[in-house]
């Protein structure tokens, strides 16, 4: 199917992520947006213990997870789970 | 009127904001226009909406006479329809180099007191039949007995006619029960489908008149787009639910206790997906679809079977939250119905096993020590339930 064939896909929604791991020294946000590169996303420590980090993402449906101290791990707020192209569990948004 | 599907990106962002707080969202397939949301879709969460009152249409059709669904004396021709021939009784033509996905709507067995939940369904219907582009004509299927229930109802009569008929296929088939709808559903669109295509499966016997149940209607629709963009064979839309639900309990404490006696490495696959491996909503890809209708097809509990069907074949399964949404009441919550569906999805996967591991040497020793541990998780699960519904 034509993802482009409203446009949509060039629209950007700015999307918060949070994942609550107070005791890690490291998160990152992986995803198909950045090639599940672990380095490229670091998330930012808030006072709370959470990690935060606002990403802006095409229209669409994006798979992603959380690196946790090197460990991949769901997002428990995600819209939905799949899996991504190495067969591990990943969680799903919906930008619309 | 004519409605123009102006490009999302054309929209300003305060207008798709608008739209999306004011009513149901479809994404970038069904996004609306200020035109469109002017003249047309202006909901009203408490009353029927114009369009749908009182319609006069002439588009209306109906499948099912010709491809041998029903031939009975007792079938009279609906007011307001005429027969058509389906595709694949014509000769199917070829695909579009992109697929489309089929809308199949399961009309409610027992006709609901008012049109409140119905209404708003078949506003979103309307809207997915005008977008030609990615959606194909939906398919209503209405089991006969319905429509024999309520032919004397003119209200009934006059929304069959003038909405489902209208903006949707009205396919007439004597069904079992609601998996055979699905059957006769998914199996008419598969034989206008092709290769690309995806199946999107929506049931009509939800409130989706309230609120929420609007908010589910806009989020239906990631199901088969998830199915699209993510190139996914399986999307299970997964509804939440109290702690004391029916639905919740009979899952909990049946459908996986049996999963996990008869298939116990595919339940393990299924709950990493979804906690509502009975869920009807859901979107299935073509592929797998023709696979999942030439293999045999339950009459009840199908969701759990294709589920398994899919982790068997290792096909890519994906999970969708579509919100907070319940059953308009059939009597589903009582305990006898409890205790018939735990019955039912322990037949249907006994049935299945046997399917899979007759043809093993010894499997009869397999199939009593594991039908013994059956009965015992079946009783238990009784038990349970009997506590906690009754």
């Amino acid at each position: 199917m034509n993802l482009n064939r409203y446009g949509g896909a060039k629209t950007l929604r700015a999307l918060n992520f949070i994942c609550n791991a107070p005791q890690a020294q490291s998160v990152s946000l992986v995803g198909d947006f950045n090639g599940w590169n672990p380095t490229s996303h670091p998330m930012k420590r808030m006072p709370d213990g959470a990690w935060l980090l606002t990403v802006e993402l095409k229209h669409g449906h994006h798979r992603y997870a959380f690196l946790v101290d090197g460990v991949l791990s769901l997002d428990p707020q995600a819209q939905g789970i799949t899996r991504n192209d190495q067969g591990e569990r990943v969680s799903l948004v919906s930008v619309s | 009127m004519k409605r123009a599907c102006c490009p999302k990106r054309k929209i300003p962002i305060h207008w798709r904001d608008e739209l999306r707080e004011s009513s149901f969202p479809t994404g970038k397939r069904g996004i609306k226009t200020r035109d469109s949301w002017n003249s047309s879709f202006q909901i009203d969460l408490g009353n029927r909406p114009k369009r749908c009152t009182r319609p006069v249409f002439s588009r209306s059709k109906t499948l099912g006479a010709e491809s041998g669904f029903y031939h009975s004396p007792l079938m009279k021709k609906a007011p307001g329809t005429r027969r058509i021939h389906t595709k694949a009784a014509r000769g199917k033509s070829s695909p579009g180099p992109d697929g489309k996905i089929h809308p199949i709507i399961i009309y409610p067995f027992r006709h609901p007191g008012d049109y409140s939940d119905l209404d708003p369904l078949y506003e979103l219907i309307a809207r997915l039949d005008e977008d030609k582009d990615n959606y194909t004509r939906p398919i209503t299927v209405m089991d006969r007995k319905t429509f024999h229930a309520m032919e004397g109802n003119k209200p009934f009569l006059d929304f069959r006619k003038g909405t489902v008929a209208r903006h949707s296929d009205i396919l007439d088939a004597w069904c079992v029960d609601t998996c055979q709808m699905w059957y006769s559903g998914l199996g008419t669109a598969y034989e206008r489908g092709g290769a690309e295509d995806v199946y999107w499966l929506i049931p009509g016997d939800f409130n989706y008149g309230n609120p929420v149940g609007h908010e589910v209607l806009g989020r239906l629709h990631d199901l088969p787009e998830t199915c699209v963009e993510l190139k996914q064979d399986l999307c299970i839309g997964e509804i939440a639910t109290d702690h004391g639900n029916s639905k919740q309990l009979i899952d909990t404490y049946g459908t996986f206790a049996l999963l996990y006696n008869w298939f116990p490495a595919e339940a393990r696959e299924i709950r990493q997906y979804t906690e509502r491996p009975r869920s009807e909503f859901f979107a299935i890809r073509h592929g797998f679809l023709g696979e999942a209708l030439r293999q045999r097809w339950y009459a009840y509990e199908q969701t759990v079977v294709m589920l398994l069907q899919a982790v068997f074949a290792n096909k890519r399964i994906s999970r969708f939250f579509v919100g907070h949404v319940s059953d308009l009441p059939e009597g589903r919550e009582s305990l006898a119905s409890a205790l018939q569906q735990v019955e039912r999805t322990e037949r249907v996967l006994k049935t299945l096993w046997r399917e899979r591991n007759q043809p093993k040497s010894g499997w009869i020793d397999e199939y009593r020590r594991l039908e013994s541990q059956s009965e015992q998780v079946r009783r238990t699960a009784l038990t349970i339930l009997q506590n906690l519904l009754s």
